[in-house]
């Protein structure tokens, strides 16, 4: 049902106009003398079509179409001006300020279902497109949600496949991003910057894949030889994710290759100092470091939380960069969820 | 000065699609409104206001439109511009005119 105001003060061209516009069909007409009146309604309504006649009281019909286009979203309804066979000016204003079209008096039945049928067509396609525009603008939220949920479980897999050739397990990918995330909220970044380390994190050791098992999977200690061959796993996980399309993957290189790398200088690969490093490295630093000493390997026993914390104390400006400590401990309750939540035997999707 | 006021209801009818359902809404408002409408005309005179009086004009050249009383209107369109114009010369006597014109018409319409 199109709803079709008419605005006109005289009583005759009302009653003659709400006649000819219910003979249309389909149609509600929604009748005012007052232009003023009909603004008013205008404010909480939106027609489908305007019939405005020009010479008013109060407001004539080239000040309402004006009024009426200022209002939010009536830019594009489409309004019918009323005026006299000899106000020809007054016909080019009104259709440079905003009429569709117009309508000359005496009213001419045939002329007005014309025009007036034309503009509820236009009108029904503007609808139409708006709606689509609604539909698609939907279906592409979801199908980005949908592409941005496989991508994030494609991380966490390739991750895990990283982490399966190596002693640390499925739960450590999960805790250490969530450490991070924590970290990262006492830093104080912003909400978008959290959820970008707590998906990108779990990427910080995925560079293993290329190294090779006789020195990844070595149970004794490594030779200075072999740990150099190890410490390339930074620079494949850049590699790997350097140039990527998805920001998390770029996020997830910018820590694969700086997350070895200390406060002091003295790390790998790049030997960064300080805020060199960049923050989700010195961030995911911590995280890692933590959660290995507080986990069992094959090859040790988890560390006393007590003797783990001490461990990042004594670091803070040497390996660890000392916001990123006090960060962690200011979230204490918060790690120690974390742990609760994800134990090595049961590893959930994040 | 126009003659007397003949009503043709062919070209109104052929304007309204043959609907005599709405002419006959129409015939009815006139006779309804007629002399509030001269009285709102002979208001604007008196009260002085030119403004008023040219709106007031034009809704009667409407109205006589409407029942395609040309000569009528063409009167009432000379009262509208003279009135724009601000010459308010010799309009008492054509607002007489007016409002004698419109109860002529709706003379002719209550014999429908």
């Amino acid at each position: 049902m199109h709803k079709v105001l008419i605005i006109d003060d005289s009583d005759i061209n009302l009653t003659l106009i709400k006649a000819l516009v219910l003979k249309l069909g389909d149609c509600e007409p929604m009748l005012f003398d007052n232009p003023l009146k009909a603004l008013t309604w205008c404010r909480e309504h939106v027609p489908d079509l305007v019939i405005v006649d020009y010479m008013m009281p109060d407001m004539d019909g080239l000040k309402f179409i004006s009024a009426f286009r200022a209002l939010h979203g009536r830019d594009e309804v489409p309004i019918l001006m009323i005026t006299a066979n000899d106000q020809r000016d007054v016909r080019y204003e009104a259709l440079l300020g905003g009429a569709n079209d117009y309508l000359t008096k005496p009213i001419d039945r045939i002329e007005f279902s014309a025009r007036a049928r034309n503009m509820l067509s236009l009108r029904t396609g503007q609808k139409y497109l708006a709606d689509r525009a609604r539909h698609l603008a939907v279906l592409v939220d979801e199908q980005t949600l949908a592409i941005r949920e496989r991508e994030k479980e494609l991380i966490f897999r390739m991750s895990r496949a990283a982490e399966f050739r190596d002693p640390e397990t499925g739960a450590h990918i999960q805790r250490m991003a969530y450490y991070s995330q924590a970290i990262a909220s006492g830093l104080g970044l912003d909400a978008a910057a959290q959820k970008l380390i707590l998906e990108a994190a779990p990427m910080h050791d995925v560079g293993k894949i290329g190294i090779p098992d006789y020195i990844l999977l070595k149970p004794g200690k490594l030779t200075p030889e072999e740990f150099e061959v190890m410490k390339g796993h930074a620079r494949i996980g850049y590699e790997l994710l350097k140039d990527s399309g998805s920001e998390i993957l770029r996020a997830g290189a910018e820590i694969a290759i700086s997350h070895h790398e200390k406060f002091d200088g003295s790390g790998y690969p790049n030997g960064l100092r300080g805020h060199d490093i960049p923050v989700f490295g010195r961030v995911v630093a911590v995280a890692d470091v933590f959660d290995a000493l507080t986990s069992e390997r094959p090859y040790k026993k988890a560390w006393p939380l007590e003797e783990a914390v001490r461990f990042l104390e004594e670091g803070r400006g040497k390996h660890f960069d000392p916001l990123c400590v006090e960060a962690m401990l200011a979230k204490w309750d918060e790690v120690l969820d974390i742990r609760r939540r994800f134990k090595d035997e049961d590893v959930p999707m994040i | 000065m126009a003659g007397n006021f003949k009503l043709d209801r062919g070209p109104i009818l052929e304007r309204l699609g043959g609907d005599e359902e709405i002419f006959s809404m129409m015939v009815e408002m006139f006779l309804q409104d007629v002399e509030n409408n001269c009285a709102s005309l002979g208001n604007a005179l008196n009260g002085g206001s030119l403004p008023a009086l040219q709106r007031e004009a034009h809704t009667i050249k409407g109205l006589l439109a409407t029942f395609s009383d040309d000569e009528g209107a063409a009167e009432a369109h000379g009262v509208e511009q003279q009135a724009k114009k601000g010459d308010a010369g010799g309009l008492p006597e054509k607002v007489a005119f007016l409002q004698a014109r419109m109860r002529e018409v709706a003379e002719v319409l209550r014999q429908l």
